[in-house]
Parts: structure tokens; sequence; C-alpha cells
């Protein structure tokens, strides 16, 4: 990442604008390392959903959807934790790498919302008999998927970085203090109806536990791998935004 | 220095304003009542179960009118860089919030007001004993949308989008504010408390409550220079 350092750049230190130096070669190789995890691991995860792991009684093949289904939901969670912490941690220090983690992580976090949300209706369609159900748990995603993109679109409004990351820190923080709320209030809001399609499956047996661990180990590479990917492209852009600003 | 005082003065300064211009309460009222009758002729808003779908109706166009009325009220601060004049000010950042918070809550309630009795009258409601209800879900919800409206408009009328932006960010936010809200105004439009209605009140205050000190919070953020 050094090497694009332009002479420009190195003159003209905007204070809170500077890319962090956090970027050094050893940021490239745990990228690498995460990579290469998950290129191990999700051939791995896959012969395990789809070949070993026993065929569910009354779903069929359709419940091994669940294997990336609930990995995906997983990292959805785990993503915008991370905007949330990054965002306080930018608001309290104010440093940049801050913002990249946030946002990067905004990002990706929708990418996984979007496949919870595209694969849940697939399962959902033959085993529920319906694609859609305004189940607390479904709900609360749709929600959540929905503010985390009005979290980039807010992003994309605001040209200036500062306050680009100042207000999208505002938001991360906002959003996810709501994710809980917006939970409670669709569990009570369907109370009246007490179709609840999720059937408690209770204990998974230990070929399907495995596999849904594997899943989650899998996918959480996947996530570090793809949020390192998005920090570098933030670092870039900060750096074309520095180069700007210097001229 | 005293938060208090300058949050007033500076909603009293936006309700001054208001009464000789009657800029936001006519245009927004005007509005709502556009929404309203609309909403009326496009949902089935007679016979039984109808308190659900007015309570549904009421809300959309109660959101409306907040998110109307919190865009322009800081517009109007954009012009002639009144908000940095406010922001440079000794008054502390959390006495500028509260007071666009106050001066918000002053115009959705005073178009509250207004359009409540109205549409009891058009839709045929008869709430009776349910009333009170009514009033407390109003101020509760128009609370909750307005603390975290007033926050987002702070930040939605400094970027490319302006007021145009608004909506997006308010909207997703404030879903379980609504959602607790139409529930608290259908329990009272049926005549009183039902199954369930205490929860949404507590919900509502737990918001309200929760937002408030966030936007406090954060609100300094959002207005740094």
């Amino acid at each position: 990442m050094n090497d694009v350092k332009t002479d420009a750049a190195r003159q003209q230190p905007v204070g809170e604008l500077r890319p962090d130096a956090v970027a050094g070669p050893l940021a490239g190789s745990r990228r690498r390392l995460w990579g290469i995890a998950t290129l191990v691991t999700l051939p791995i995860l896959l012969g395990m959903a789809l070949f070993w792991a026993p065929e569910d009684a009354n779903q069929g093949a359709a419940q091994r959807i669940f294997y990336i289904h609930v990995p995906s939901a997983w990292i959805g969670f785990l993503a915008f934790f991370v905007v949330f912490v990054g965002s306080i941690a930018f608001l309290a220090t104010g440093k940049r790498k801050w913002d990249d983690v946030a946002s990067s992580s905004a990002e990706v976090g929708v990418v996984f919302t979007t496949a919870v949300l595209v694969t849940g209706p697939l399962w959902g369609r033959p085993v529920w008999g319906v694609y859609w159900t305004w189940d607390p748990r479904l709900t609360s995603f749709l929600m959540l998927w929905l503010i985390y993109l009005s979290y980039i679109v807010l992003r994309g409004y605001v040209p200036e970085p500062i306050r680009r990351a100042r207000f999208s820190a505002v938001l991360g923080i906002v959003g996810f203090l709501d994710v809980p709320i917006v939970y409670l209030s669709a569990r009570w809001w369907r109370s009246e109806h007490p179709t609840n399609f999720v059937v408690d499956r209770g204990d998974l047996p230990p070929e399907m536990l495995a596999t849904l661990i594997v899943g989650l180990v899998t996918f959480t590479f996947l996530y570090l791998y793809l949020l390192s990917v998005r920090r570098s492209i933030a670092r870039l852009r900060a750096q074309r935004e520095l180069e700007e600003v210097a001229r | 220095m005293n938060v208090l005082s300058p949050a007033f003065a500076i909603a009293g300064k936006d309700l001054r304003l208001e009464l000789k211009t009657r800029d936001v309460v006519a245009s927004v009222g005007l509005f709502v009542l556009l929404v309203v009758v609309t909403a009326s002729f496009s949902f089935p808003t007679g016979g039984e179960g109808r308190e659900g779908v007015a309570a549904g109706v009421l809300w959309m166009a109660f959101l409306f009118a907040a998110l109307l009325g919190m865009g322009r009220s800081m517009a109007v601060e954009k012009e002639d860089a009144c908000l940095e004049g406010l922001l440079v000010s000794p008054a502390p950042r959390e006495a500028v919030f509260l007071g666009k918070l106050f001066a918000n809550l002053g115009f959705t309630f005073a178009v509250e007001l207004v359009i409540l009795p109205v549409f009891v009258v058009l839709l045929q409601l008869r709430p009776g004993g349910g009333t009170w209800l009514v009033v407390l879900g109003t101020f509760l919800g128009t609370l909750g949308l307005v603390t975290v409206g007033t926050l987002f408009a702070a930040m939605a009328v400094n970027t490319r989008g302006r007021e145009a932006i608004l909506p997006l960010l308010v909207m997703p936010v404030s879903v379980p504010a609504m959602v607790a809200a139409v529930k608290v105004s259908e329990a009272g439009f049926s005549g009183g408390m039902a199954d369930g209605t205490l929860s949404w009140l507590l919900l509502l205050v737990g918001y309200d409550a929760l937002f408030l000190l966030v936007a406090l919070a954060t609100f300094p953020y959002v207005t740094e220079e």
C-alpha cells in the first residue's frame, strides 16, 4: 500500500485526513492469510453441508441452505457491531482509521444481510409455503438491511471526508442501538398472531452442529478477508482525497 | 452555562418567526390534511376494525408532517449562515439541539392539534374514554420521531441531498416508535387500554429516553466544523 503515496500527499499532512500508517506491509500479509483460510475452509464447508450432514427428515434438502443462511446472519450482526464500535471509536478519537473500519464493515455487512434475505425466502417457500412472513427475526433483518443501506446512501451524499465520517458514525451508533428495539417491537407486533412458523428445532444432530460451526468459522474468515480488502480500498480513496486537497 | 435558557431562546425565536410567517404550519398542515383525505379514499376506512386502519393512516400523516417541518426548520438555519451563528454563540451545543427540538415539537404538535379532531370526525371514530390514550400516544410517538429527526435534520441539511435525504435516515430507525404509536392510537380509538398497550407505552418511553440521550451526546459531533 505504501508505494501509492505521492509526493503531494507527503508534503501536505492535513491532520485527520492523513490515512493511517497501519496500512503497512503486515496488513497485506494478514489479508492473504484470511484469504487462504477462506479458500481452505470453503470447500470443506460445501462438502460437509452438501454430502456429510444428514438430510433433515421433514425439510429435505432445502434445509441445507441453513449452513449458508445462519453464518450469513451471524456475520451480518458481527459486521454491524463492528460498525457500532468503529463509529464510537471514530467520534472519540477522530482517527480516520476507525471511519475506514466502520464504513468497510457496513458495506460487507449489507452484502451478508442481503444473502440472508435472499437465502431465507428460498428456504421458506418449500418449508413454510411462503417466501416471506413478518416473523420477528425476518422483520428485524429487513429493518437492519434498510438502516445500513441508508448508511451507505448517506455516505454518498457527503463529499467532505471528515463530515462524512462524523455523520455516518452517528447513524452507525443510532442504527445499532435501534436493533434490539426493532426486534422487541416486531415480536410484540405479531404476538396476536400465534402462527410462529419458525419451529424450534431443539438439539441438532452432531453432524449438523459440526457443519454449522464450520460454516460460522468459514464465514468469519470470509468476513475478515472482505473487510481487509474493503479497508485497503478505503485507504486508497483517502489517499486520492488527500491528493485532491493538496492540489 | 445553563442549557435550558438558551434552548428556550432558540425555540422562542423559531416560534416567533413561525407566528409571523406561518410558513411551516400552513404548508405542512395543508399537506397533512391532503394526506388524510387521500388516504381516506385509498384505504377501507369505514366499518369493522377501522380503528387499526385509522391509526396507521394517522401516523403516516404525522410522520410526513414531522419530516417536512423538521426539514424546513433546519433549512431556514442554513440561509445566511444562521446555524453557524448559533454554533459560535456561547450557547452549548446541547442547548442548540434542545432549542431546535422544542421548536420542531411545537410545529408538529400544532399541526397534530388541528389534524387530530378533523381526522376523528372524517373517519367516524369514537375514542370516548380512550381520548387520553390517543393524546398520550401522539405525544410520546411525536417526541420519539422528532428527537431522531432533529438530530438527522442537522446532518441532512449539510449533505448534497439536503431535505431529500432526511426521510431515508429517519424512517428505518423510527419504525419501532411508529409501530408502538400506531398500536397505542388504535387502542385509544377503540375506547381504552387493550392487551399489551402498557408494553407499547413503555417501549415508547424507552425509545424516547434512549434516543434523547444519544442525540444529546452525538449532536455536538454533527455540528462540529
